[in-house]
């Protein structure tokens, strides 16, 4: 448990705990609002969407839909604030987008993976950055397939493996770098722990590592900015902060690596409110908060007079145990500093309160 | 035999009896003193005082002075009354040895209370103690609860002020909404019923994908009204991919890297022996990748003489599978009647390698092996290794009429050269 002395350090209050009778694979935020969304897959196989709000000291259940497929994931990245369409990711590949208010028929239906969905993000949406609005979905058929609301059936980009290769199964992905209408980047992380990067204003691979884990999640630390920091975190207990402002052309990008846990870390949640504290959520069930210090010179010139980059260190801010079944999802409210929901493999949702923030 | 101290003095009242004791020169410590109820003893060798008691007394409240050369004792009687003397008279040897005895008994039981008593009272301080921690380390947590507790409360107050600004907020924005979206949707929907008249659709999948896109456009439209700058959709492309190579189908882990570099070494050793050369063995057939067949191939051709094509036979044999003894042995056997005597020596000696542990499963091959060393050693006039061999093979087998006459011959030979 955290230790409580030390009255300048963030402390990580549990405000609500939910008992869910369903395995929770995803929550998020529904952005502007004091409502939630809890994503998974009930005993009997089917998809569950359970929308709860915050009412005090309890979560009230103001609907609940359920669909034919489980669900693995959800996001809100890719709707405009008056919308909010949530768009999922499922067990059998199919990525629909749904009206919330009228959740009957998808909005946005295609089966654009032979297998499960791991991972998806959104871009574009939610008045942040700009540029076309798009969805991003990594899974276990090894492609990475990038979407657009406005076009049927086919993806606007796609990552496959090379005829004949074998695949391995694509475990996360993110959008970054959209700072403009043209620029974006997917950054796709995989079992074997290849970290790729593709940029999709040239279509190509940009750049690509591996960092001898499986690579169990990566985000920017802000979408919509040029690309500032890449954290992917991964089997035994490892994340990697990549600078990634600074791309030498053989070494790439530089990071700092840290070894947090003993166990898996599932996920990385960047704070919307401050772009260098991130939270990392573990297998054995705890929550590491971290800080992202930038070194005194951020690039610097190596023999050949490329400029390589020059990574920071990170120091823990604070760590705290809930639970004894891994964490496997994370969100930050992005209107409310320091309040979060992280659902587990215990089936319960809590919604947790990060103090002291401000005074980082 | 101790010297009796028999000066002693006393003097009682009701309730007490004063006895003095001078030790004639002796020091006493406490330890010397032994009391019970009806029996006191003061012992310093050679010195001895013993007093079977008239009466018995309270030992515990009674006390003993020690001082100047003299013992004062202060003995407080259980019952009051006088006494005729210090001791019993008339009383008998047993009497005498019963009453000590039993005084030592109780003296014993006495210290074993009086230790059992101590212990139990050091318990109760112990768990004095504990208690006493326990509690203040519970008033340490709940101190750490409180600040906690605090700190949460006012969060949830932030939280519901900041909920109750959120649907100020949005009851204001919806009624300008809703009026603007009334005004979007009219001309939307004439649209729509047009592009509907239109195309006369009788299939329902695709009115329904008509659908979903004019729902789609709908939203664009109404984001376009407000920012027009959403460009098009991106034109397609697809970007191929290679991984970083990995055998295992499961995720990489760096703990577990070192095992499967060693699984795959075995594998990949494993498969050497059957495998190697296998492009050059591809064109055989079925049956001469099969190293008994090929030893018992190699076997014939010895049999019919063509002993080149016997060697042939066994070495492909061993190429496949390089752990049958027997291979080694024929081909020993083969290399003995080309005369190529090393070759010879060097297959046996593969063999009998091969046949440890010395088991009498391997005895005959054993024999044979030695047997077949021993001849190309003496081939090679190195008579002494040939007949330690000849008699290796004998101990294994006595009963060979061969062995013992070539050993026989063997040994001649060495004498004979030794003596000229």
């Amino acid at each position: 448990m955290s230790a409580a002395v030390g009255a300048e350090r963030p402390q990580v209050v549990s405000h609500v705990q939910q008992a869910l009778s369903y395995t929770v694979f995803d929550c998020k935020w529904v952005p502007r609002s004091a409502r939630l969304l809890c994503l998974g897959s009930a005993a009997r196989g089917t998809g569950l969407v359970q929308l709860y709000e915050l009412h005090g000291a309890r979560l009230e259940l103001l609907r609940e839909i359920e669909k034919p497929k489980p669900i693995k994931c959800g996001t809100f990245g890719a709707t405009s604030l008056q919308q909010r369409y949530l768009a999922t990711g499922d067990f059998d590949g199919n990525l629909n987008i749904w009206n919330l208010e009228a959740p009957e028929i998808p909005v946005y239906s295609v089966k654009g993976h032979k297998e499960i969905i791991n991972s998806i993000d959104g871009v574009g949406g939610l008045g942040i950055g700009e540029g076309a609005p798009e969805i991003v979905t990594g899974s276990r058929d090894g492609t990475v397939k990038v979407w657009d609301p406005r076009q049927n059936d086919t993806p606007v980009a796609s990552m496959e493996p090379v005829q004949g290769e074998s695949k391995r199964d694509c475990w996360t992905v993110a959008f970054g770098n959209a700072y403009n209408q043209e620029q974006r980047v997917v950054c796709a992380g995989y079992d074997n722990g290849d970290i790729k990067l593709f940029d999709l204003k040239t279509m190509s691979l940009q750049w690509e590592t591996n960092i001898k884990n499986g690579v169990c999640s990566v985000e920017f630390d802000r979408k919509d900015i040029n690309m500032n920091k890449l954290v992917a975190t991964s089997l035994e207990g490892k994340f990697h902060v990549f600078d990634m402002r600074t791309q030498h052309p053989t070494k790439g990008f530089a990071s700092v690596s840290e070894k947090a846990q003993k166990s898996t870390i599932w996920q990385v949640r960047h704070l919307p409110q401050n772009r260098d504290i991130f939270m990392t959520t573990g297998g054995s069930g705890s929550l590491h908060l971290w800080k992202y210090e930038y070194p005194a010179q951020r690039s610097k010139k190596d023999s050949e007079g490329s400029e390589m980059g020059v990574a920071g260190s990170v120091s823990l801010l604070q760590n705290v145990t809930l639970s004894t079944q891994p964490i496997s999802s994370l969100d930050w409210s992005p209107d409310k500093k320091g309040l979060c929901v992280c659902g587990a493999f215990d089936q319960t949702v809590r919604v947790l309160i990060v103090t002291k923030l401000n005074k980082i | 035999m101790p010297v009796w101290l028999r000066e002693h003095s006393w003097r009682q009242s009701l309730a007490a009896v004063y006895l003095s004791l001078p030790l004639r020169g002796a020091r006493a410590t406490p330890a010397n003193i032994f009391c019970s109820e009806q029996y006191l003893k003061v012992s310093i060798p050679p010195f001895l005082f013993e007093a079977v008691l008239y009466a018995p007394i309270d030992d515990t409240n009674s006390t003993a002075r020690i001082e100047n050369g003299n013992i004062f004792f202060t003995l407080y009687k259980k019952e009051p009354a006088m006494w005729d003397s210090l001791t019993l008279a008339n009383a008998d040897k047993e009497k005498l040895q019963y009453l000590r005895e039993n005084a030592v008994l109780k003296a014993q039981e006495k210290a074993k209370e009086e230790t059992e008593a101590k212990k139990i009272t050091k318990q109760e301080h112990k768990k004095y103690a504990l208690e006493a921690t326990m509690k203040v380390e519970e008033a340490e947590r709940k101190r750490i609860e409180d600040l906690k507790e605090k700190e949460r409360q006012k969060v949830t107050k932030e939280l519901e002020l900041w909920k109750k600004q959120q649907k100020d907020g949005d009851n204001y924005k919806s009624i300008p909404k809703k009026r603007e979206l009334h005004q979007e949707i009219q001309p939307l929907k004439e649209r729509k019923n047009e592009k509907m008249n239109k195309t006369q659709i009788p299939n329902e999948g695709t009115s329904k994908t008509r659908l979903k896109s004019t729902k789609g456009s709908c939203s664009i439209f109404s984001q376009n009204l407000k920012e027009e700058k959403l460009p098009a959709p991106r034109a397609a492309a697809t970007i191929k991919v290679n991984f970083t190579p990995r055998v295992f189908p499961t995720a990489l882990r760096e703990s577990r890297v070192a095992e499967e570099e060693e699984w795959l070494h075995k594998q990949a050793e494993a498969r050497r022996i059957i495998n190697s050369d296998l492009s050059e063995l591809e064109d055989l057939k079925e049956e001469e990748k099969n190293p008994d067949w090929l030893k018992d191939k190699g076997n014939k051709m010895f049999a019919m003489g063509d002993y080149l094509g016997a060697v042939n036979a066994y070495n492909l044999a061993v190429r496949l599978n390089n752990k049958l003894p027997l291979l080694y042995l024929n081909r020993a056997a083969c290399h003995l009647k080309l005369r190529n005597l090393h070759k010879a020596i060097e297959d046996s000696s593969k063999a009998l390698e091969l046949l440890t542990p010395p088991v009498p499963d391997n005895e005959k091959a054993r024999v044979k092996a030695h047997v077949r060393r021993g001849t190309a050693f003496c081939q090679l006039e190195l008579y002494t290794e040939g007949l330690q061999d000849y008699e290796a093979a004998l101990k294994i087998d006595p009963r060979n009429k061969n062995i013992e006459k070539d050993a026989e011959k063997i040994r001649h030979l060495i004498q004979g050269t030794m003596q000229s």
